[in-house]
């Protein structure tokens, strides 16, 4: 049995309604910031979030279905304008099916601050792996996909300068765990820091994460 | 019979010279080519009008139209529009307005009104829901607008009607005379005039009906949840806190407010007229039209003083522009008085203030003299002077009959050279937004189709620095530059078509997104922004052919030689000029218009309006391609 017919497109959108509630309610997206899209298995198409509205109440009906080239297909609010991002990580990566675009505030503050997440649990070990910083592109900007775009091969999550992170994965649920990792760690690195009096934390023995830095890059 | 949403349905035809009236179905081959609102007025005034025809003729028809959205709860959809054939362009006419009239039309069973013929006494209009009944209006001859808007409603026994009437400049045929309804103003080209050449006094309008929404849970929860982005667009927050002269200094920034009929750039008098120092001084309450969440209408009232007792809108930035600005008058509550008299009169702000703004700068360079004026010695900045020609103009007395006309008519009447000062493009004199400040401007008055118009497209804002994605602009442009600026131009154009046929506001800023949306939801019509878009394109080009019919073309797509020649010598814009050719070369291949400015047969039938033409220059005897 194929993919298509274990989920539907009411499953796909049911699901990307629910990380949306979590993610909101966790204070990764906010009132008007943050994003969620997932690709129609075996297709060029995306369900995506609308953009311009109070994201804390999503309904299924709110979605758009848009093509990989923006055009919208379905739906009755305007899709997300980030949808280039979205898009260009769709073809970019074969290998991805959702992507998130959170306004994570304590990963991005960091991120401003000059502080690179650290290997700092084995969560940031092999969840996030390596987090690149992007440098700032204005948000809904063609300029902005080509940035994220030159940065997204072999990562599962990028930081956006001055505005928030990406994260993507196989399906919905990864890509929502990267995103909640990424705060989670940054959340205790920035604990770390302040309960130290600005100490460097220890991190994860190199031994303990040789496999994933040759693999991943990973400092 | 097709069940509408969002649409009535209906439209009501009246006759004025045969006092008969008849109600048309409306064609659903027209809703999708044309939309509603302006584009469906374009399609009857362009099957309908000869272009060639004077505009006081009684064949010339006056027409009434809302937009589907027009009175549902989308924000900012208050709209009505009201097309002609214009007596100031002596061609394609056009004019809008918010308020109440066009949902109290749709509640009570029309999109709108066709206005035929010339009654042979004055009249007015009362549409009562199916009742429609052309009322003597002898006695309301002569009255300001807000007098005849409270006696009609008094003497219809019914305080919320809703009225839309002319004042005496309208009477009097000004040939810049507006239509006012709740103190809101169509106040462009002259559709004022129009209707008072057929003796049309005023329309009143009284509904009980319902406009029936497809999807009306979903429209209501979009609504509701789009209004956080709204109200964050930072203009909503000036216009909602100042109105739209809450802008000026900004504007004055950039070197955009015009001063001293575009020849200063720097002016100290700019600060005692913007919104700011007005409201904050005499504001008395705030209103806002239907469905509005901005709530731009700001009444203010002097207490004391020449204009004590003086209270109504306050002055909008346009008005504060051409009649403070342009004028050198600094003095804020003439300015008040002024924006109240020329709503009393019916009197469009913009074209009085630029065409003040000609005579003075004439009479300051001795082209004319007091023998011209009647003895009026017409000086800069001179508010007791600037009433007084105001109401001149407003009864066509003296030398005000001249200023009637408008700066291009009044500059061939006195000819000597003053037609170099005439700030007008097709005759519509060019507002408050200096295109040496914002070149897109330039190019977007240059080729509206009403002439310098600052509602085709809003330009500046783009040159601002917004984009809007959802018209493929990503790039962000700056004001000074000319590359991309023609194709932009264009769409954007275009994009505003759409929202005039629609009913909504352009000040409430919704992206075009959203709009498709809301279109797709009330009608269950489902249209996304790409066929909007070409919509208000072939809208566009309706009007442009109306316009080539009418004498218009290439040589008409000009602007003033002051914006082409003279940089201003400080400000904001100091050193710049319009460089239009490049600029309006690529408008025009984008466009697809040929060298003369003529939409190309290809063009036309791209957009599914080629045989129309076609059949109408064939009944006309017009060849459109020479």
């Amino acid at each position: 049995m194929g993919e298509e017919a274990l989920f539907s497109e009411e499953d796909l959108k049911d699901e990307i309604i629910r990380v949306m509630k979590v993610l909101y309610n966790r204070g990764l997206v906010s009132a008007l910031g943050g994003n969620v899209s997932a690709r129609i298995p075996g297709s060029s198409e995306i369900w995506i979030t609308p953009s311009g509205v109070f994201k804390g109440d999503l309904h299924p009906e709110d979605l758009i279905k848009i093509d990989l080239e923006g055009n919208v297909i379905e739906g009755y609010l305007r899709p997300s304008v980030e949808w280039p991002m979205h898009t260009i990580i769709y073809k970019k990566r074969p290998d991805v099916n959702a992507v998130i675009h959170a306004h994570n505030p304590i990963t991005t503050g960091l991120a401003l601050a000059g502080v690179e997440l650290k290997p700092i649990t084995v969560e940031a070990v092999l969840t996030l792996r390596r987090v690149p910083i992007v440098p700032f592109a204005y948000p809904g900007t063609d300029e902005l996909a080509k940035v994220v775009a030159e940065h997204i091969e072999g990562v599962r999550a990028l930081v956006l300068q001055n505005h928030g992170v990406v994260a993507v994965g196989y399906n919905l649920v990864e890509a929502e765990a990267v995103v909640e990792t990424l705060e989670e760690v940054a959340l205790t690195q920035l604990t770390a820091f302040i309960a130290s009096g600005g100490k460097e934390p220890p991190v994860i023995p190199e031994k303990d994460r040789e496999l994933a830095s040759r693999l991943y890059g990973l400092k | 019979m097709t069940t509408w949403f969002g649409y009535v349905g209906k439209l009501l035809r009246i006759d004025l010279a045969r006092e008969k009236h008849t109600i048309e179905e409306l064609s659903e081959d027209d809703v999708k080519l044309f939309l509603g609102g302006i584009g469906l007025a374009a399609k009857i005034v362009f099957n309908e009008v000869d272009p060639r025809i004077d505009p006081f003729d009684e064949d010339n028809k006056l027409v009434f139209m809302t937009g589907p959205l027009t009175g549902t709860l989308v924000p900012g959809a208050s709209r009505t529009v009201v097309a002609a054939k214009s007596p100031l362009t002596l061609a394609w006419g056009e004019s809008h307005f918010g308020g109440f009239w066009g949902p109290e039309l749709k509640r009570a069973g029309y999109d709108g009104v066709i206005i035929e013929g010339k009654a042979k006494t004055p009249v007015y209009i009362f549409i009562h829901n199916e009742n429609v009944e052309i009322r003597d209006a002898e006695h309301l001859w002569g009255l300001f607008t807000g007098d005849t808007e409270e006696k009609i409603r008094k003497e219809v026994g019914d305080e919320k009607t809703r009225v839309a009437c002319i004042g005496p400049a309208g009477e009097n045929l000004v040939r810049y005379a507006a239509i006012l309804s709740d103190e809101r103003v169509a106040g462009r080209t002259g559709m004022g005039a129009v209707m008072g050449s057929k003796n049309l006094k005023a329309i009143a309008v009284r509904g009980t009906g319902s406009i029936r929404i497809k999807e009306a849970r979903q429209l209501r929860r979009n609504v509701a949840r789009l209004y956080p982005m709204i109200m964050s667009y930072p203009p909503n927050q000036i216009l909602s806190a100042y109105g739209t002269n809450g802008e000026m200094l900004s504007f004055y920034e950039y070197g955009d407010t015009p001063i001293k009929n575009f020849t200063m750039g720097t002016w100290e008098g700019i600060k005692r007229i913007e919104g700011k120092a007005i409201v904050s001084k005499y504001l008395k309450s705030h209103k806002a039209c239907f469905a509005c969440p901005v709530g731009c209408w700001k009444i203010v009232r002097i207490d004391e003083g020449k204009y004590a007792g003086t209270e109504g809108r306050a002055p909008e930035y346009e008005t504060a522009g051409a009649l403070g600005a342009m004028l050198l008058n600094d003095d804020p509550e003439t300015l008040i008085y002024l924006e109240k008299l020329c709503n009393d009169y019916g009197i469009d702000t913009i074209s009085a203030g630029v065409t003040l703004a000609w005579a003075m700068e004439i009479y300051e360079r001795g082209l004319i003299t007091k023998e011209d004026t009647g003895g009026i010695e017409i000086k800069w900045g001179d508010p007791e002077t600037i009433v007084k020609l105001i109401e001149m103009i407003g009864r066509r007395e003296g030398f005000g009959n001249v200023l009637a006309e408008g700066t291009r008519l009044a500059s061939n009447i006195i000819g000597k050279g003053t037609e170099k000062y005439a700030m007008h493009v097709k005759g519509l004199e060019v507002p408050m937004h200096d295109p040496r400040a914002f070149k897109g401007m330039g190019l977007q008055y240059a080729t509206s189709n009403r002439g310098a118009c600052h509602l085709q497209g809003t330009f500046f804002r783009i040159e601002q620095g917004e984009r809007i994605p959802d018209l493929k602009i990503y790039r962000r442009v700056y004001r000074f530059e000319l590359k991309d600026k023609g194709w932009m131009v264009a769409v954007v154009e275009d994009w505003h078509e759409v929202l005039e046929s629609l009913g909504l506001c352009k000040f409430v800023q919704i992206y075009p997104g959203h709009v498709a949306g809301f279109y797709s939801l009330t009608t269950g019509i489902v249209k996304r922004v790409g066929d909007l878009q070409k919509d208000g394109e072939r809208i566009f080009n309706l009007k442009r052919v109306f316009n080539v019919i009418a004498g218009v073309s290439r040589k008409d797509d000009i602007l003033p030689e002051r914006f082409l020649k003279e940089p201003l010598k400080d400000g904001g814009a100091k050193g710049q000029i319009v460089e239009l050719e490049p600029m309006l070369k690529e408008y025009y291949s984008y466009r697809k218009w040929n060298e003369n400015g003529i939409p190309t047969e290809e063009k036309l039938e791209e957009l599914g309006i080629l045989d129309m033409v076609k059949q109408r220059c064939s009944q006309l005897g017009v060849k459109l391609y020479q």
